[in-house]
């Protein structure tokens, strides 16, 4: 048997969701993770490289770059890759670039740039509930704190369309229901704890009050909420009466939403949480808080409010001028797509799948593993692990950045550096076609 | 590189020179007696050659400034720095950065291309209020913020809440008040010398106790809530307070949201990104910076939002000008007016001293090569010339010419105060309750972080 060398990187930051949780200790045998003390089943996978559900299923990492001629894969060189990927982009009406969100900060500014050159649009990944709740915050205002504050002063916690248990599960432990802050010392017992859901989670089993309602229910409760909180003795349902009796009797409150909002009236519902957070925030402090899932959507969001000034989704096809777009993509509407950080494949309908292949919609893929959207891909760019294989910039769920350095080696080049030479040849085109 | 910048009329308020037709030699980026031969000249005839300037307090890359962004209140990085720049600025000082956002801030200060950087660290301290209360450990507590004060590559120490208080009643029985938090903060100085910001408020002012001459008060205006309080803020510039204006706008600026935009970074007030603009405030803070102008009293806006870089010119007008005065706040009674050197010296001189950045602010040989040139301005009118930079120099390098920014990738860097201190029991302390490990609250070297030192 070969040498064993012992390594331990202690307080690694982990790349399994927007937690980014920075206790991660980590020992390394022969260049390989060999133990990851404090990781959760989610961080473990990226760390590890195992299916996220599956733990003893290894995910089949992408090799070298492929391109897809007459149906068969074909190894390619990863100058050809790029270059067929450029030719794609340019040749496009309607090119989009997707996903984002579980990257690194480097690669979101150079997949900005190459929507840029390429006149694409840059789509969120989760866009669908991330737009409506930016554009609520522009009509009701502002109340934003960290995560630590919300650990040290949360007195009541409520979660509406989100499981952190599944989106973040050590969110629960170092920050919401279990954490023990400053002036909450014990924790959960200090904690008054509701949840609003379609489906019965495990939040069910933790909280004080668990709604369990019927889709399209969401906007009533939410006008029963608001109707009791603004004036008293209005009648409505008893669950809207217990709620808003909670909410009022906090000292410092944060409603959490999660992706759950995005299967009902999004804009409507944000619209209403905003309201809610904003009413409650008159008489004491109260943060509507996006529990974000990929472990840099917000480093995402945050890109585009800097650098263009709005969160939505930007589109550079239009002449001299970027159109924002806060509905999602129209899947009709694309003809090149480039992804990146994301696997659109796994949630699009049978029907939208079947359009993108009828049309021969050319799909773009940089990935580090073998997922759905690759699978379907006519270009696969195999990249490594951001945060784990090369070293990322990555923003909390609360905004705060966290550096995350590389804690393997890996042979396979980092997807900011493919994209900063795709730019790098887009730009070569957008010059040519000028001097043209 | 050698560089000589022939033929203007140089005005420094620091060495006294205003207006005298001078040569300035500029060699490996800084300012040097003479050079009998030379790389470059410029030709500054018809211009006014003076130091470049330092923006005091700009709140440009605090955490949640981002969000301002929504209404359009913000420009992007790329073009805060041009801004600036055109302006005749080489450093812009951001006040608020926080234990938990140190690493956030730095990574907006480093996309802010051409000017220099720093940043105050805005201690809250209600993380050391029990050691505050025993006399016996403030030399602890200076040791603490010391080191927080590198950790954090920070220039200085801020104290945003002058006192203690909490919401909890529990907790009720720690309150400090403002006199009692400054004897222990003034104590805590004469064990460790730290360059120390307070920002201003109603009951600070109201305060009977002197404040050392080394310590800072930021942003005066929003806090001279009556006309007692501007009588007693101008008793204590002659006595030779360090201050800066805080100037505010006469009116609040339309787009603005109506709705509150707060942060709470665990103060014992949410921080306010978008106070209210009150008139009769705004006009004392006005009056103020005219009659304290003689005094250590630097230019700053209270926030960039009401007044961003873009009315710059305005506000300068405000000081320079009766007319432009008059034009946007009515007869306001405002005694005296600013003339270029006035403005120089609050621009310049006194914002580098109060950063302690020695060799800025100034032209005298072994200063850094940051010089500004503008049009000459009309003995009665220097307002219009100061609109805009004709030419700017940041250490020796063309960084302006012409009215447009030719270099902005130019180097820049953050500056920090170096304080060799060692972690103490109170740093294990103050860290153990934060959300990140201690080795993930510093702010670590990458790539795109550019640091220098200030001893």
């Amino acid at each position: 048997m070969s040498i064993s060398l012992e390594a331990r990187i202690e307080s690694a930051v982990c790349p399994g969701c927007a937690c980014l949780c920075d206790d991660i200790d980590v020992t390394l045998v022969d260049g390989q993770v060999y133990q990851a003390a404090n990781i959760c089943l989610w961080g473990a996978s990226k760390v590890l490289g195992h299916k996220r559900f599956h733990p003893h299923k290894p995910r089949r990492r992408l090799e070298q770059p492929q391109i897809r001629r007459r149906g068969r894969w074909e190894a390619v060189s990863l100058a050809a890759a790029l270059e067929r990927t450029a030719e794609i982009l340019i040749q496009a009406r309607r090119p989009v670039i997707y996903g984002l969100t579980n990257t690194g900060c480097g690669a979101q500014a150079a997949a900005l740039e190459v929507a840029r050159l390429a006149r694409a649009r840059l789509e969120p990944a989760d866009l669908a509930w991330k737009a409506p709740y930016y554009q609520s915050l522009q009509k009701y205002g502002v109340f934003w704190a960290t995560l630590e504050v919300i650990r040290d002063e949360a007195d009541t916690l409520v979660f509406w369309g989100a499981n952190p248990l599944h989106s973040c599960p050590r969110h629960v432990v170092r920050y919401s229901i279990f954490a023990r802050g400053r002036f909450t010392e014990r924790g959960y017992e200090e904690r008054r704890l509701a949840a609003v859901d379609i489906h019965r989670t495990e939040l069910a089993d933790l909280a004080e009050l668990f709604l369990l309602i019927e889709p399209g229910q969401e906007l009533s409760l939410l006008q029963e909420l608001l109707a009791t909180i603004t004036e008293a003795g209005v009648a409505v349902s008893k669950n809207a009466r217990r709620l808003a009796a909670m909410l009022q009797e906090a000292h410092y409150g944060v409603i959490f939403f999660g992706r759950g909002v995005s299967y009902g009236p999004t804009a409507a519902l944000l619209d209403g949480l905003a309201a809610l957070t904003a009413r409650l925030n008159e008489r004491t402090p109260f943060v509507l808080f996006p529990l974000s899932t990929d472990f840099n959507a917000v480093g995402l969001y945050h890109l585009l409010l800097r650098e263009l000034g709005s969160p939505l989704a930007p589109d550079f096809g239009a002449d001299g001028e970027i159109i924002f777009h806060a509905e999602p993509l129209s899947w009709t509407e694309v003809d090149a797509l480039l992804v990146i950080g994301a696997d659109p494949f796994w949630f699009l309908s049978a029907d939208q799948i079947q359009d993108l292949h009828a049309r021969r919609v050319p799909v773009m893929a940089l990935s580090p593993v073998a997922n759905r959207t690759t699978g379907h891909a006519e270009v696969v760019l195999p990249v490594a692990v951001a945060g784990v294989e090369t070293p990322a910039l990555a923003y909390r769920m609360d905004g705060l950045p966290l550096f995350l350095p590389a804690l393997l080696p890996g042979s396979r080049p980092a997807d900011q550096e493919l994209l900063q030479q795709l730019a790098a040849a887009l730009g070569g085109v957008s010059r040519r076609a000028a001097c043209d | 590189m050698r560089l000589a910048i022939v033929g203007g009329c140089v005005f420094d308020p620091a060495s006294g020179w205003d207006g005298q037709e001078r040569d300035i030699y500029l060699e490996n980026g800084r300012v040097v007696d003479y050079l009998p031969a030379v790389d470059q000249v410029i030709n500054a005839r018809g211009l006014a050659v003076t130091p470049a300037a330092l923006e005091i307090r700009s709140p440009v890359a605090g955490f949640g400034q981002n969000f301002l962004r929504l209404w359009g209140g913000m420009p992007s990085p790329a073009e805060l720095g041009q801004a600036y720049a055109l302006l005749g600025y080489t450093h812009v000082h951001e006040p608020y950065l926080t234990l938990q956002t140190a690493n956030y801030v730095h990574q907006e200060l480093a996309a802010l291309p051409i000017v220099d950087t720093s940043a105050s660290l805005a201690i809250n301290l209600r993380d050391v209020d029990l050691w505050l209360q025993d006399p016996q450990k403030l030399a602890e507590v200076g040791e603490a913020w010391a080191y927080l004060l590198e950790a954090t590559r920070a220039l200085n120490l801020h104290v945003v809440e002058p006192f203690v208080r909490f919401r909890q009643e529990f907790y009720r029985f720690r309150t400090l008040t403002e006199a009692k938090v400054m004897d222990r903060l003034f104590a805590l100085l004469d064990h460790r010398r730290l360059p120390l910001t307070l920002t201003a408020t109603p009951a600070l002012l109201a305060l009977d106790q002197p404040v050392p001459p080394d310590v800072h008060l930021s942003s005066l205006g929003a806090a001279l809530t009556d006309d007692a309080l501007l009588e007693r803020t101008l008793q204590r510039l002659a006595a030779g307070l360090s201050a800066d204006m805080g100037l505010l706008p006469p009116a609040p600026r339309p787009g603005l949201p109506s709705r509150p935009v707060q942060v709470d970074l665990g103060w014992f007030q949410p921080f306010d990104l978008l106070p209210e603009v009150d008139t009769r405030v705004a006009q004392r803070a006005l009056r103020l910076a005219f009659l304290g102008k003689e005094f250590r009293l630097a230019f700053s806006v209270a926030s960039l939002l009401p007044l961003p870089l873009s009315r710059f010119p305005q506000v300068f007008a405000w000081l320079g000008h009766a007319d432009s005065r008059r034009r946007d706040w009515g007869h306001m009674q405002a005694e005296g007016t600013y003339s270029f050197s006035d403005w120089l010296r609050a621009t310049r001189l006194l914002p580098a001293k109060y950063l302690g950045l020695t060799d800025r602010g100034h032209l005298r040989p072994g200063a850094r090569g940051d010089v500004a040139l503008y049009d000459l301005p009309a003995p009665d009118n220097w307002v219009e010339s100061c609109q805009r930079c004709r030419l700017l120099c940041k250490a020796g390098e063309l960084v302006v010419h012409n009215y447009e920014v030719v270099q902005p990738q130019v180097a820049k860097a953050t500056h920090y105060r170096r304080t060799q201190a060692v972690p103490n029991k109170l740093v294990a302390e103050i860290c153990q309750n934060r959300s990140l490990r201690p080795e993930n609250l510093q702010v670590h070297a990458q790539p795109h972080l550019h640091w220098r030192q200030v001893a």
